[in-house]
């Protein structure tokens, strides 16, 4: 409804109606399975985290390192140079608290989307372009003490249990600092 | 010419499912056409005295002039074959052990399509086909309700 419209035409139904067999209904469910190609760069990036290694690209002539790796540069349009493994820990660019599920349900403790950015890879791209970083969750975090520029690390499966996958990485924990 | 080689050990291609689900209800005319058929075995249409036209399935509206239909007539069990076909693949696109035999059956000005259970040798456009429906405990309100139609 709206501020103007209180009402619509129509009959509404709640799920009370069907499950008393008030309303006549079919289910049904689609079969949407899909392969979607990985490609020279994704696939090289899904195969590292199995491996334990964020993956990154480097083009030498913009010097500028990318994630995940692309086999094209997007500044120069030359090919990239190398491939780049990053480290594990990074900053965290902006984050938000969730307490909707991505099927919508409704959560008591907020997952925390965040972006980090990667240590070893570019921060800032021309126009001040943010790069570098991976979209990722936090965890081990009281939601409150969340902050933009915390230091994190990722926390890893157990090696057997992982499949190549960004869920390889369980979530990203406070990185406490040691002073050296 | 990309100068990062392929990783020998990279999955080719993502696979996933997505979790899509329908739930569809027939609307106003549909739900009484549905209702018919699932409580008193009849399949049902809407007759608009305007435009003398029979709708079956039962339509809430006339297509032609819009108005609302409000004159239900029971249009009995039996049509005539307008036409059919014989498919030798599902609605996957697999081959089928069995052909199935489906057809257009005329009620009204409208007409089903359905599932026909007719001998090849005899089969002929403008035959007259009845429908066979499910026990009456059985039926769910679904066209399936009606299993197939014969001679």
């Amino acid at each position: 409804m709206t501020s103007r419209i209180k009402h619509f035409p129509g009959t509404s139904l709640s799920e009370k109606d069907f499950a008393e067999g008030k309303v006549l209904f079919v289910h049904d469910q689609l079969k949407a399975e899909f392969a979607w190609d990985t490609g020279i760069g994704i696939g090289a990036y899904l195969a590292s985290l199995k491996r334990g290694v964020i993956l990154g690209a480097y083009c030498g002539h913009c010097r500028k390192t990318v994630v995940p790796p692309r086999t094209v540069c997007e500044w120069c349009f030359r090919p990239m140079s190398e491939y780049a493994p990053l480290k594990d820990t990074g900053t965290v660019n902006t984050f938000s608290l969730c307490y909707v599920t991505w099927d919508v349900q409704r959560i008591k403790e907020p997952e925390i989307p965040a972006v980090i950015m990667l240590d070893g890879a570019s921060t800032l791209g021309p126009a001040s372009v943010v790069m570098g970083g991976i979209m990722h969750k936090l965890g081990e975090v009281d939601p409150k003490e969340a902050k933009i520029g915390m230091r994190v690390q990722a926390v890893w499966k157990p090696e057997a249990e992982r499949e190549g996958a960004i869920t390889d990485i369980l979530y990203f924990k406070p990185l406490i600092e040691k002073e050296a | 010419m990309t100068l990062l080689e392929r990783d020998l050990q990279a999955p080719q291609a993502w696979r996933g499912n997505l979790p899509v689900t329908s739930r569809y209800t027939f609307g106003l005319a549909g739900e009484r056409f549905f209702r018919a058929l699932k409580d008193k075995g009849r399949i049902m249409g809407t007759h608009c005295p305007h435009c003398d036209r029979t709708y079956v399935p039962a339509a809430a509206f006339c297509e032609r002039c819009l108005s609302e239909l409000t004159s239900w007539v029971d249009v009995g069990l039996e049509g005539e074959l307008l036409t059919f076909t014989l498919l030798f693949a599902d609605s996957d696109g697999q081959p089928m052990e069995h052909p199935e035999l489906v057809g257009l059956v005329a009620f009204g000005d409208g007409g089903l399509i359905h599932k026909l259970d007719v001998d090849l040798d005899v089969l002929e456009i403008g035959m007259t086909l009845k429908a066979v429906l499910k026990p009456k405990a059985q039926r769910t309100g679904s066209i399936l309700d009606i299993l197939h139609f014969a001679p």
